[in-house]
């Protein structure tokens, strides 16, 4: 009775007592063998990798990415089995590629993974593919989206009227008046200006064609934040035969002078596919066309795309390195990392401080139930982090060459190293950044990621890869610090010696796929399909101005605020940001909220 | 043996005092509707909010489609069976059955659209949405479900005790009584697979706990030599524990996207409602005694039928419910902490008005009541505030 009556108490109160959240962001130090540290993780935190795996895999990605299979099958008939119908392609493509790419994990990254799996209760499988499925998923949604693109309306040409006789050079190239002065055709996106010094009543014409027919109602222009759809005064839509529309857009008001001005142009074609829904058309991606009006002064290279608040235009993933004279106090790395948050992954972030047996301690920033993050640093002083980089030019489509001979019995298979592995073998290696570019090079990668390494040296790199499955004759590796060039002399990403800033568009890897017809859908570079092409342009374009703009020495305050500054965020898809001190090993990390900024950095020291 | 039917020959039944007991031997039938209206929750700032947050829907990778809005009204619609013996003049019992006889839930979804779709070529219009949803095997959750099956609620069983008194007491028209219920789990839980669902759980239905212990006084004012008064003042107070409940997790096998929880939650889940601490203070008014006679109710006598119940009682009352934290207990405290911030401590402020007539001085042992109740006068906090609309008629009757 004397010691039931205080439990009775202390049970009413407890009953009482107010709920609280539980936090969305966890810090786990894991200790041990590769398999002790798997089964800490997984046991820790058995409820969140539980519920990671169900509400991001199971009730999201698997019933979204089957969505792709109508047409992948139209290319692979082998997707037309049964099992990959009513919702079985994402699981059984995701497992299928998993076990392809088990045997690279090597030895104590399988034993990492089983130590999840006997911690949480989840099948291996199911740890296997929760911890391979965003390279996988990348390719296979690239493949996807390209073949969408392939069947929507292109770009036939792009011409600003009148520049071929406004006696200025609109090119750039130091010449007045060139024939085709104004004029993109065969149209390639451009990198920088489509055209300069512009006059301020330029009109844009631009046609598109689809054998389908496009559909002029579906055109629509933006210029900077305004939109122009059919029927608006602005906008003189022609329906030049049955593949082709012609778009004049005709500025009502004067365009600002000596500015920027961005045109972002699209159409859909006339054929609605109605599944899987919604019925829809096939629209051109988002075509972007900066210019600048006269009295700006600047060559097409100098420009720099102007933020869009227009909902459409999410900034993605993006790097900044800075060191020596740039640094206040060491080399630091700032990483925003934008992807799948689905509601969901930012209630399950995690920061795994690794202390292994042998090697460096490491810490990564990631998700319950994933043995890597995309970011991280080690004691010695090395960081890393890494943006995905769309490209056809990966392990997937690989597979579909290696079996092109008979595509009835194509599979899309991945294969390499998830970025994430190879993030993890920089962090358990590497020393210097020498040391973790041989680290992440040594295999191949699944997909197209732009890595950025940096050390408390100073060393600094930018590391673009893709699976070079096309043999292009750098091994799938580009790469390039603050002092490199271009051949046109330029700094490929920096503005000066001591800072380089990634996106996830290829900035060296420019031409990272060949042009190539494979059974009817066309393979091209990035910059041709890409959904992130022109929005990771502007954003390294905005983080450049801002840095530029910076007078005083970064600092790791300066690099939070840069981070969380909304022209740069991802406020649907945002998962972590992160700025890696690498001369007192600290990871200031921001996570567990939509977005990640929302919540304040918090710094974690790896001596502790 | 003299076995007849005859009726109630007391002065103080007068239904809506919280002292109310039945002399011994008689029995008192209540047969009546209640209609419950829902379609709000006060948030911990007394706002009122709709019953179900904001959905934000996200294309994976591809930013908001939109934010799914729901704003469900719920009607229930009621049959409440009551009976009550006097076991003794001071002690009572009585069973309390509600049958809920229709479930009317209209969604009322609405949509908000998000980010511009480059694929779609628009951002996401509400159909869209579904079509989506459908593509990968989420069915359109219905925009009406009615319910016409019968079901039974958890069935109360109550008794009460009218305290001794003192002469004082009895010389000031004060009574005062004692009351416990105690529930049987007869009625069921929320459908975990279907997308709009409700139980019939004293939980699920908030309406009382499982054991409840009341302590009440009446206090009359103007009380006639036939003992009728004119004015009531009565006072309850009250704890109503509510017993954790076993749930089942759904499988997502009606509705895969939506209801697909088992995995992290577990087969099943408890909930442990947290407990009521209330109380209430009423007046009983009566404008109208009315024309009494002699009658088979009163025996034939005419000095009994001046002490048979008024013909028109009204009553008010207001109760205030302070109910504690609900905790959920699954595998995932995750997904406890996203039910559990709906359901704080918080509080009900319930005002009630009813009106009884009664026509047993008329002769016919019956007696009508409506009564309105609702939680809006004074916002609660994270509680539900459904307006209960009842009417019914109750008969009473003694064996001997």
């Amino acid at each position: 009775m004397k010691t039931s009556l205080p439990l009775l108490l202390l049970s009413f109160v407890m009953a009482c007592a107010p709920a609280t959240p539980p936090p969305t962001r966890e810090t786990l130090v894991l200790t041990g063998t590769a398999y002790d540290r798997g089964l800490q993780h997984g046991t820790q935190l058995r409820s969140k990798i539980r519920s990671f795996y169900t509400t991001l895999m199971t009730n999201s990605l698997f019933p979204f990415l089957s969505r792709e299979q109508p047409d992948i099958a139209t290319l692979l008939k082998e997707y037309d089995a049964d099992r990959y119908k009513n919702g079985g392609f994402a699981r059984e493509l995701l497992l299928e590629s998993a076990k392809n790419l088990e045997r690279n994990l090597g030895r104590s990254g399988r034993d990492e993974l089983r130590g999840i799996a006997d911690g949480s209760g989840l099948t291996y499988e199911e740890v296997l593919i929760l911890n391979t499925f965003v390279d996988t998923t990348l390719a296979v949604r690239g493949i996807g989206l390209a073949i969408r693109q392939g069947r929507a309306p292109v770009v036939d040409s792009v011409e600003f009227l009148g520049l071929g006789s406004d006696g200025v050079d609109n090119s750039g190239e130091g010449t007045i008046d060139e024939t085709d002065e104004g004029v993109i055709t065969p149209y390639v996106p451009p990198y920088f200006a489509a055209a300069v010094e512009i006059d301020v009543r330029t009109k844009l014409r631009v046609v598109f064609s689809d054998p389908d027919g496009v559909d002029p109602q579906t055109v629509r222009v933006r210029m900077n934040e305004g939109l122009f759809i059919f029927g608006d005064p602005a906008l003189e839509i022609v329906e030049l035969d049955a593949t082709r529309v012609q778009l004049t857009f005709t500025p009502l008001e004067p365009l600002p002078a000596a500015s920027t001005i961005t045109f972002v142009v699209s159409a859909g074609d006339k054929r609605i596919i109605e599944i899987p829904g919604p019925p829809r058309a096939s629209f051109r991606r988002d075509e972007e066309f900066v210019v600048t009006t006269r009295g700006a002064r600047l060559a097409p290279r100098d420009i720099s795309r102007p933020a869009l608040t227009d909902n459409r235009t999410r900034p993605p993933p993006f790097t900044l390195g800075v060191r020596g004279a740039r640094a206040a106090s060491g080399p630091l790395l700032a990483h925003s990392f934008a992807l799948l948050d689905a509601n969901t992954a930012h209630k399950h972030t995690v920061l795994l401080m690794h202390r292994p047996d042998t090697g460096p301690a490491y810490a990564t920033v990631g998700w319950a139930g994933i043995v890597y993050g995309i970011s991280g640093l080690n004691e010695r002083g090395v960081g890393v982090a890494c943006n995905p980089s769309d490209t056809l030019d990966n392990s997937v489509v690989g597979s579909v060459l290696d079996q092109v001979a008979d595509l009835s019995k194509a599979k899309l298979l991945a294969s390499g190293l998830p970025v994430g592995f190879l993030v993890k073998r920089v962090l358990e290696r590497a020393s210097n950044v020498a040391e973790g570019v041989d680290a992440l090079t040594e295999i191949d990668p699944v997909y197209g990621w732009n890595c950025t390494i940096a050390d408390d040296q100073g060393g600094l790199e930018v590391v673009e890869l893709d699976s070079d499955v096309f043999r292009q004759g750098q091994g799938g590796v580009y790469r390039y610090g603050p002092t490199d060039r271009d051949p046109s002399m330029r700094r490929y990403s920096s503005l000066t010696d001591d800072d380089v800033i990634s996106g996830s568009s290829y900035t060296r890897n420019v031409d990272d796929s060949i042009t190539l017809n494979l059974a009817g859908q066309r393979v091209v570079p990035q910059r041709f399909w890409s959904g992130f092409f022109f929005r990771s342009r502007r954003v390294i374009d905005n983080v450049t101005r801002r840095l530029a703009a910076r007078t005083e020495p970064v600092d790791v305050p300066w690099l939070e605020a840069l981070l969380a500054e909304p022209e740069v965020i991802d406020r649907s898809d945002s998962m972590n940001a992160v700025v890696l001190d690498l001369k007192n090993r600290t990871v200031h990390s921001a996570m567990g909220t939509i977005p990640a900024t929302a919540s304040p950095f918090v710094a974690t020291e790896l001596g502790r | 043996m003299k076995r007849a039917l005859l009726l109630l020959l007391v002065p103080t039944l007068a239904v809506a005092m919280e002292t109310q007991v039945l002399p011994q031997g008689a029995i008192s039938v209540d047969v009546g509707y209640l209609r419950t209206a829902l379609d709000k929750q006060w948030s911990g700032d007394r706002r009122a909010l709709s019953l179900i947050d904001d959905i934000p829907r996200y294309e994976p990778g591809g930013g908001l489609q939109g934010i799914l809005r729901a704003k469900p009204v719920a009607e229930f619609d009621f049959l409440l069976v009551s009976a009550l013996y006097g076991i003794t003049d001071s002690l009572s019992v009585g069973v309390n059955v509600p049958i809920l006889m229709r479930s009317t839930i209209a969604t009322n979804l609405s949509w908000e659209p998000g980010d511009y779709q480059p694929q779609l070529g628009r951002a996401y219009s509400l159909e869209d949405f579904w079509s989506w949803a459908d593509s990968m095997g989420q069915p359109r959750v219905t925009g009406r479900d009615v319910n016409t099956q019968f079901r039974v609620a958890d069935i109360v069983l109550g008794a009460k005790y009218l305290l001794p008194r003192s002469a004082w007491m009895k010389e000031n028209h004060f009574r005062w009584s004692a009351q416990l219920n105690v529930a049987l789990p007869t009625g069921s839980n929320a459908d975990p697979e279907e997308a709009v669902s409700v139980g019939t759980n004293l939980w699920e239905l908030h309406a009382a706990g499982d054991v409840e212990a009341h302590v009440s006084a009446d206090k009359h004012f103007f009380v006639d030599d036939h003992g009728i008064y004119r004015l009531n003042v009565g006072a309850d107070v009250f704890y109503a524990f509510f017993r954790p409940r076993l749930y089942t997790a759904g499988k997502g096998l009606k509705n895969p996207l939506l209801n697909n929880n088992a995995f992290f939650v577990g087969d099943t889940y408890w909930i442990d409602p947290g407990d009521w601490v209330a109380g209430t203070v009423s007046v009983d008014v009566v404008p109208f005694i009315g024309p009494t006679f002699a009658s088979i109710v009163s025996g034939g006598s005419l000095e009994k039928a001046h002490a048979l119940p008024p013909m028109l009682t009204l009553s008010a009352s207001y109760t205030y419910i302070a109910t504690m934290q609900s905790d959920w207990q699954s595998n995932s405290p995750l997904w406890d902490w996203d039910r559990e911030k709906l359901w704080k401590a918080g509080e009900k402020n319930i005002f009630k008005f009813t009106g009884t007539i009664s026509f047993f001085r008329l002769g016919v042992p019956v007696q009508l009541y409506a009564s309105y109740r609702t939680q809006d006068i004074i916002p609660g906090r994270y509680t539900r505030p459904a307006n209960v609309f009842t009417g019914g008629v109750r008969a009473v009757v003694k064996f001997w």
